[in-house]
């Protein structure tokens, strides 16, 4: 059961669901670590990055790559909109955010049933080859899901890190007080952070629309995940999103492999119900 | 430590008296008024529809209202519909294996429900804020999973569709509205009686600076924890009746949105008043029968009265009820009391 073959194709997998969900976590985590904002319409911005991938690659054809980050880049500026109207009433309070985006996570997913009906769609795969490495063989559209994920997590990182609006970002999840002392508007950092959180996440509902299937409903499954890959690195904490993906993204395709998925929701949501009790703050969070 | 609880009952008793927390002679007309329309309305229709929807706002109203005793207590639960989940499923298989009656089968689905909390009360309640409501999502999402994955027992996603009979009574839409009335009543009453004697002071101050309860005596894990318990056992006549009025046991009915519902409910009417979540339920569950034939508008539109109330009404109904009052008073230069 446990051959090198059937391993390597479960770790193969794993990666790329984890690539996936690091990003589905990661905006979830940067809209609560500055805005203390708790997004549950987070599945629903998943859902439209699927309705644009497919509207722009499967309906017009369009470049893959163009498609994929166009489609993302879209929806994230769509979404300004629900900044503007939404997101900006329910800033630092954590408990409003949660019932009202979920009121937020409602309308849109029930106006895209209006718009595109309930029925489940498909989108093409970019390529369907298998590269073969020796004994390993890797499907190819899983490599472009690593290979994305992997560009954008880097940007991601050299813009957290080396830039100017990053370090103000850093310093507005620290202490907006503080930083707003120092110059910083924290308005703009909102909005700023808000862009890269919904681009991030629609990206990921690409993917993972791509994956498997398309329908308004699909936000649940990345919200669920999304929430317990950030219990899991703690919330608030960046590393420890990405360190919670992958321990999802391995764990999820290791269980559902050999026992079914059954046993891999039971554990995944079993092992998040321990740690919270345990270590509320997560893997690598820090306690309030 | 006895002593000091004696001594805070004491000082506290003396203290109801004087509080508001007695209805004043217009609330109680106000109540008598409201609770003689909802006695007598049926006498004046004969439609089946109006009878269902009574009968749903005053299931709803049991969980609302039994949710608010934890949420009193400063934690929000979305796992309540959970524990609905297993008072409805133990009700009906305790009745369709052991062939008890349905009294019998109803007490032990709700005690199950309320034994389950007690098990899970003490470590789930260690938790507060964004973590408890965290950690009370994926324990409902687990005992959802159970209801779908133990095929032998649950009949998994489908359910169970033949239930034994229950009462003779729940046949007629009619006495299956006063039934569930009754039952509602005698759960608001008991919410109430909690909520306003000295345990439920106990309850506000825990609430508001738990070391300072702490401090002075309060039992804060263990009022919370029992707390926690007696909303379970009160939410599982919701689901078993519930069960019975739809004809068959759904999980789908005990998901995460059910939960959240009732929170909303709970939210919309105004959580630090018995009357909000009443008000909530009864304005969530007509709200879709209003918009029907819209079905998915209808939702849209529920979403954003959500962001609404949220973003502009954090009290809820109440809240704006409470301040057309004091407006009102204002208005006509009366003096504005309590507050």
């Amino acid at each position: 059961m446990f051959t090198t073959d059937i391993l390597s194709q479960v770790v193969i997998n794993g990666l790329s669901l984890s690539a996936i969900y690091i990003l589905v976590a990661l905006g979830f985590t940067l809209l609560f670590g500055i805005m203390k904002v708790v997004n549950f319409s987070h599945g629903a911005f998943a859902m439209l990055g699927g309705y644009a991938l497919f509207i722009s690659y499967g309906s017009y054809k369009l470049p893959y790559i163009i498609a994929l980050f166009g489609s993302a880049f879209t929806v994230a500026l769509i979404s300004l909109i629900f900044e503007f109207l939404v997101f900006k009433w329910f800033y630092q309070k954590m408990f409003q955010s949660m019932i009202g985006l979920m009121g937020l996570n409602m309308a849109i997913v029930y106006a895209s049933v209006m718009i595109w009906d309930i029925s489940e769609r498909s989108i093409p795969s970019p390529d369907q080859s298998i590269l073969t490495f020796g004994e390993l063989s890797i499907p190819m559209d899983r490599l472009w899901i690593m290979s994305v994920t992997l560009v954008v997590l880097g940007l991601f990182w050299y813009f957290v890190t080396y830039s100017r609006q990053g370090l103000a970002m850093r310093a507005a999840s620290q202490d907006l007080e503080i930083a707003a002392a120092q110059g910083i508007n924290p308005n703009r950092i909102y909005k700023l952070a808000f862009f890269i959180a919904i681009f991030m996440t629609a990206l990921a509902g690409g993917l993972y629309a791509q994956t498997y299937a398309l329908s308004p409903f699909m936000g649940e499954r990345p919200l669920m995940v999304a929430f317990i890959v950030v219990i899991l690195g703690g919330m608030g904490s960046i590393p420890g999103a990405a360190l919670g993906g992958l321990i999802l993204g391995l764990g999820e395709s290791f269980l559902s492999t050999f026992y079914g998925g059954a046993v891999s929701s039971f554990v995944s949501f079993g092992s998040v119900v321990i740690l919270l009790i345990l270590r509320p703050w997560g893997l690598l969070g820090k306690p309030e | 430590m006895i002593k000091a609880i004696q001594n805070n009952t004491e000082s506290s008793s003396q203290a109801t008296e004087m509080s508001p927390r007695k209805f004043t002679s217009w609330q109680v007309l106000l109540g008598l008024t409201f609770l003689i329309l909802l006695l007598i309305w049926p006498q004046f229709t004969t439609n089946k529809f109006y009878f269902t929807m009574g009968t749903m706002i005053a299931l709803s109203v049991i969980g609302a209202s039994s949710l608010n005793l934890i949420i009193r207590t400063g934690h929000i639960s979305l796992a309540h519909a959970a524990f609905m989940g297993v008072a409805a499923y133990t009700c009906v298989l305790s009745q369709i294996y052991f062939h008890i009656n349905f009294a019998l089968a109803c007490a032990l689905g709700c005690s199950m429900s309320a034994f389950l909390a007690l098990i899970l009360g003490p470590i789930l309640l260690r938790l507060t804020g964004k973590y408890f409501v965290l950690v009370t999502f994926m324990v409902g999402e687990i005992i959802r999973l159970v209801f779908i994955n133990w095929q032998s027992l649950t009949g998994g996603s489908n359910g169970i569709q033949e239930i034994p009979r229950g009462l003779d009574l729940f046949k007629n839409p009619t006495s299956f509205y006063y039934f569930s009335l009754l039952i509602s009543f005698l759960c608001i009453v008991f919410v109430r009686r909690i909520l306003s004697s000295d345990l439920g002071r106990a309850i506000d101050s825990l609430r508001e600076v738990e070391s300072l309860a702490e401090c002075s005596g309060i039992p804060v894990s263990k009022i919370k924890i029992s707390m926690f318990v007696i909303a379970c056992f009160l939410v599982g006549f919701q689901g078993i009746l519930q069960v019975y009025l739809v004809g068959y046991i759904d999980p789908g009915s005990f998901n995460s949105e059910a939960s959240l519902n009732m929170v909303v409910m709970n939210v919309i009417g105004g959580m630090y008043h018995l009357s909000g979540p009443i008000l909530g339920s009864i304005f969530i569950t007509t709200l879709p029968e209003f918009l029907r034939g819209y079905v998915d508008f209808q939702r849209v539109i529920f979403g954003v009265v959500l962001i609404v109330v949220m973003a502009a009404l954090p009290g809820g109904l109440m809240g704006i009820l409470f301040k057309l009052k004091v407006f009102l008073l204002k208005a006509l230069h009366l003096e504005v009391k309590n507050k």
